[in-house]
């Protein structure tokens, strides 16, 4: 928790506070409610340094709805000089805008500014890396701490943007219509699986028209198109269940919730990409090898820059995701080069955003969105084997040479792997409940702290996830020893709450000293003798 | 440095006075000499006097050893090939054979859908027979099963990451074959040349080829059952009911599926060429199903492990019996959260938290716990007759109920 007070941490929660002091103290209410419906640890963190920051982005999270529910547009409130600069385009950026005298708010607008062209999910990590880059990786917590603050920035933009100007007119028509189904609802709600939806419909819509000239024309061409469409479709479908199912409650059955869902789809959606890539190039060998000449080209050339247009549509509605995510990841190192390019205004705290990849383990643990950038991964795919077909039709239409094509195809399906690798590796770490680097470095601190509690002999089998529902926190269990003398309860809610301080929500088991009876004690017997016990 | 700035003083010496020696004082150092004066220096020695008097180095307090070890080294290529076993090394190369059957099958089956549709099948049963072989493997080092604090639960759960990703091969290999089969259809309606490529392709398939490739189908299928127990664990979580009742690996619907299709396959060229055709597609489309669903039901099964979620032994209904017995249990006020999941095929965790009445002593809470281990122990772990070992990891959080 040192580095809790240094200083942008310190200087954030001012900010928010002041911030949150605006809000209507009905708002404020119905956030206490959450909280304390939700669980305990959150309200007793309140009086915890750093654990501010998440509070109170909780609470910008709920602002912004609540100004969404009163209907608030545009009317950007004033600005403070150094804000100018940056577009004034919405409340939720400006609201968030803390003291512009403060260098890393500065540069938080500088992320906005970039942010305004691609998304807001962006700025979260622009904000982050920019963070990450000032402070040694000693200070991983502070670290965290923004990164919750990042976290929920987000949520509070795409809610209030949804409504201030991002979610559509068309959305915006048809929503009250979708009332009466509250799973098209719920869908057209959320923006990510909103998005999802419009861009399998325009799929969908695209697939039916093709199949259907394919049958009138009888082109082979179109109808197997139509066939991949179909594909790609059901993969979106796949997607657009993750996300919904995402928002889905914890039950008896799904003790944790469903926040594991999207991880899964992207994982999914990223092996089905190797597979592909696998068969792409398998395809293009046979090819190679048999020599079959390409026919119809010029139906092969209109099929494939129809499909290109629908993809371009897709990555346009997904790409924004992408690039967030890729800066947030440890392989954001040429992307971040390529906006330092693309936006010099915001240059001086661009370029010292390639270095984002050292941070990599820092904010791996970040809630990036595998389920988005899967289907963003496979769009791209699709985008790249229009791009080819087109690029070998040309091709072969002036040299006649037929190798174009399975060449073209061997080089995307190359390309998709490697763009595949890190989402499947990402996403498997995450259903493998692996902890990040940065966090079990913290994890390892305050395990060793138990041990400090008041009574406490000893610990065993301590096993800590990852919550997929908020930044830092962690769940888990631990079996707490209990010195002779001690009472277990008292000592119990001592451990309890200090890793509830520390953002850990545990199940703590206690047992006497010297009562062997838990299964724990017959794995602390095999794994490392008595020294444990013997220390105090 | 040195040596030139003393060659320059000795110089301006000799300018001066013939004298041979050199009295003044010489600063030799490699770098330019900065003045001390007035400037503190740090203490850089924690045993240095003025350090102790002033506990300006604090020493950390006094820590046990960390229980778990922070991350087990994980192994390298070359480590797990060291560390084969004789028989392990024989499961490795049974399985390398495996995926070489596979691929013969794949080239072998030139136009017949039916045969390719096969391959695939076996494609699957090689994959996870590799999978198979690299768990076993990797069970040799610690970083499997013993838990850290980087892998809570060790690495044992990518096995069910890996029997995941084959079934996304599966649903993909599904749908791929059945687009492969519209396409055949498509094809041989639209396009007349293309039909007579393929006849000419069946004329040369269906002499004795598919009879090899079937047989070597089955036999793959027969030595990864046997030798290396493939599917045993996935079939496990699965229980496929209308093939349970059949004998031995037969009631595992992989091999079954496998078996049955290459033993159909194999009675293909018996039929006329007429017949011939569309049975092919037919079988094929038959197959890609099959693929299809069982894919979906083992990525279901697996999902729900990854998804934290405990599916097994009648699953939520049978979490909801146990419950509603320890809450019965003298003594137990209520349950205030309890969560059932399945971390993978050989543990499950039930993390319990219960109010207890008051006046309850140790001695009784320490039997309470036993009892309501063994009790999920025994209702959600399978433990007679299937040979499974599920382990049940019971942590039971009690807290004494202050307003009675």
């Amino acid at each position: 928790m040192d580095t809790s007070y240094s200083l942008p941490s310190s200087a954030l929660p001012h900010a928010h506070r002041a911030h949150t002091r605006s809000q209507p103290p009905s708002l404020n209410n119905t956030w206490r409610m959450t909280v304390s419906s939700d669980s305990l640890p959150s309200q007793l963190e309140d009086d915890e340094d750093g654990d501010h920051h998440h509070d109170h982005d909780h609470d910008h999270g709920r602002s912004h709805s609540h100004l969404r529910s009163k209907g608030y547009s545009h009317s950007p409130p004033p600005l403070s000089p150094s804000f100018l600069h940056a577009h004034s385009y919405s409340i939720d950026e400006t609201a968030h805008n803390h003291d512009p005298n403060h260098n890393h708010t500065h540069s938080h607008d500088n992320g906005h500014d970039h942010d305004h062209e691609h998304n807001h999910k962006h700025d979260k990590h622009f904000h982050s890396q920019l963070h990450s880059h000032d402070h040694s990786h000693d200070h991983s917590h502070d670290h965290d701490h923004h990164h919750d603050h990042d976290h929920s920035h987000g949520v509070g933009i795409s809610n209030g943007h949804n409504h201030a100007s991002e979610r559509s007119l068309f959305t915006r028509t048809i929503l009250p219509y979708t009332v009466g189904w509250p799973i098209l609802y719920s869908i057209l709600a959320e923006k990510d699986s909103r998005r999802i939806f419009y861009f399998m419909t325009l799929n969908f819509g695209f697939m039916i028209i093709q199949a259907f000239y394919g049958y009138v024309t009888d082109s082979l061409g179109l109808l197997s198109d139509s066939i991949h469409m179909f594909f790609d479709c059901v993969a979106l479908l796949v997607g657009l269940l993750a996300a919904v199912m995402s928002k889905w409650p914890k039950s008896q059955r799904f003790p944790y919730g469903f926040g594991k869902v999207e991880t899964l789809s992207g994982f999914a959606n990223g092996i089905l990409l190797m597979l592909l890539s696998v068969e792409i190039a398998f395809e293009a060998f046979e090819r190679l090898w048999e020599g079959t000449e390409t026919k119809r080209l010029g139906e092969l050339f209109v099929v494939s820059s129809l499909g290109l247009a629908v993809n371009l549509v897709g990555m346009m509605a997904f790409g924004h995701h992408h690039h967030g995510h890729d800066h947030g990841h440890s392989h954001g190192h040429s992307h971040g080069h390529s906006h330092g390019e693309k936006h010099d205004d915001g240059c001086d705290s661009h370029s010292g955003h390639s270095h984002g990849h050292d941070h990599g383990h820092g904010h791996g643990h970040d809630h990036e969105n595998e389920n988005m950038r899967g289907i963003y991964l496979h769009v791209l795919a699709d985008t790249l084997g229009s791009v080819s077909v087109i690029v070998s039709t040309v091709l072969t239409s002036f040299w006649g040479w037929s190798g174009w094509d399975p060449l073209a195809s061997c080089f995307i399906a190359t390309l998709i792997f490697l763009s595949a690798q890190p989402l499947v590796f990402s996403a498997a770490k995450r259903l493998l409940l692996t902890v990040p680097e940065g966090v079990e470095y913290n994890l390892r601190n305050i395990l060793a702290g138990i041990g400090q509690q008041r009574g406490v002999v000893g610990y065993s089998t301590p096993k800590f996830w990852m919550d997929d529902h908020g930044g830092e926190k962690l769940l888990g269990i631990v079996h707490v020893t209990v010195a002779r003398g001690a009472a277990l309860e008292d000592t119990k809610d001592r451990v309890r709450e200090y890793l509830l301080k520390e953002g850990i929500d545990a199940v703590i088991q206690v047992e006497r000293d010297g009562d062997n009876g838990c299964w724990c004690t017959r794995g602390r017997a095999l794994a490392n003798p008595p020294q444990m016990s013997k220390q105090f | 440095m040195g040596s030139e700035a003393d060659s320059t003083q000795g110089g301006s010496q000799a300018a001066a006075a013939p004298n041979p020696f050199n009295f003044q004082t010489q600063v030799i150092s490699t770098t330019p000499v900065k003045s001390n004066v007035g400037q503190r220096r740090g203490h850089r020695y924690k045993h240095s006097s003025v350090s102790a008097q002033h506990q300006i180095f604090q020493e950390p307090p006094p820590r046990p050893p960390p229980v778990l070890p922070a991350s087990l080294p994980t192994p390298t290529l070359k480590e797990a090939w060291k560390s084969l076993q004789r028989d392990q090394r024989m499961r490795l190369y049974w399985g390398l054979c495996h995926v070489a059957i596979a691929m013969f099958i794949f080239y072998r089956s030139g136009g017949s859908l039916a045969a390719m549709a096969l391959s695939h099948l076996v494609f699957f049963d090689a994959g996870s027979a590799a999978v198979c072989v690299v768990v076993d493997v990797l069970g040799n080092f610690e970083v499997w099963r013993r838990s850290s604090i980087r892998h809570p639960f060790g690495l044992e759960r990518a096995e069910i990451l890996a029997g995941f990703a084959m079934s996304i091969f599966l649903l993909f290999g599904g749908f791929d074959l059945l687009s492969h089969n519209l396409k055949h259809i498509l094809e041989s309606v639209g396009d007349h040349e293309a039909h007579h490529e393929h006849e000419h392709a069946h004329d040369h398939v269906s002499s004795n080829s598919l009879d090899l490739v079937s047989a070597a189908a089955i036999a793959s299928t027969l030595v990864s059952a046997y030798g290396l127990k493939n599917h045993a664990r996935i079939a496990k979580v699965m229980r496929v009911s209308y093939l349970a009742t059949l004998p031995s690996i037969l009631s595992n619907p992989f091999h079954f599926f496998t078996l049955f299709f290459s033993a159909l396959i194999a009675l293909l060229p018996l039929l006329s060429i007429s017949l011939y055709d569309w049975l092919d597609r037919l079988i094929c489309a038959v197959i890609s199903l099959a693929m299809f669903s069982l894919g979906m039901r083992v990525a279901v099964a697996q999902g729900l492990m990854l998804l934290m979620s405990y599916g097994g032994n009648r699953g939520d209904v049978g979490v909801t019996a146990v419950l509603r017995e320890i809450e019965s249990e003298s003594g137990i006020a209520r349950i205030d959260g309890a969560q059932f999941w399945q971390v993978h095929y050989g543990l499950c965790m039930a993390n319990l938290k219960v109010i207890i009445t008051n006046g309850y002593d140790e001695l009784a809470l320490g039997k309470l716990r036993n009892r309501i281990s063994t009790l999920i122990q025994n209702r959600l772990g399978e433990g007679y007759g299937n040979g499974g070992n599920v382990r049940w990891e019971v942590t039971l959080e009690t807290t004494v109920d202050a307003t009675i």
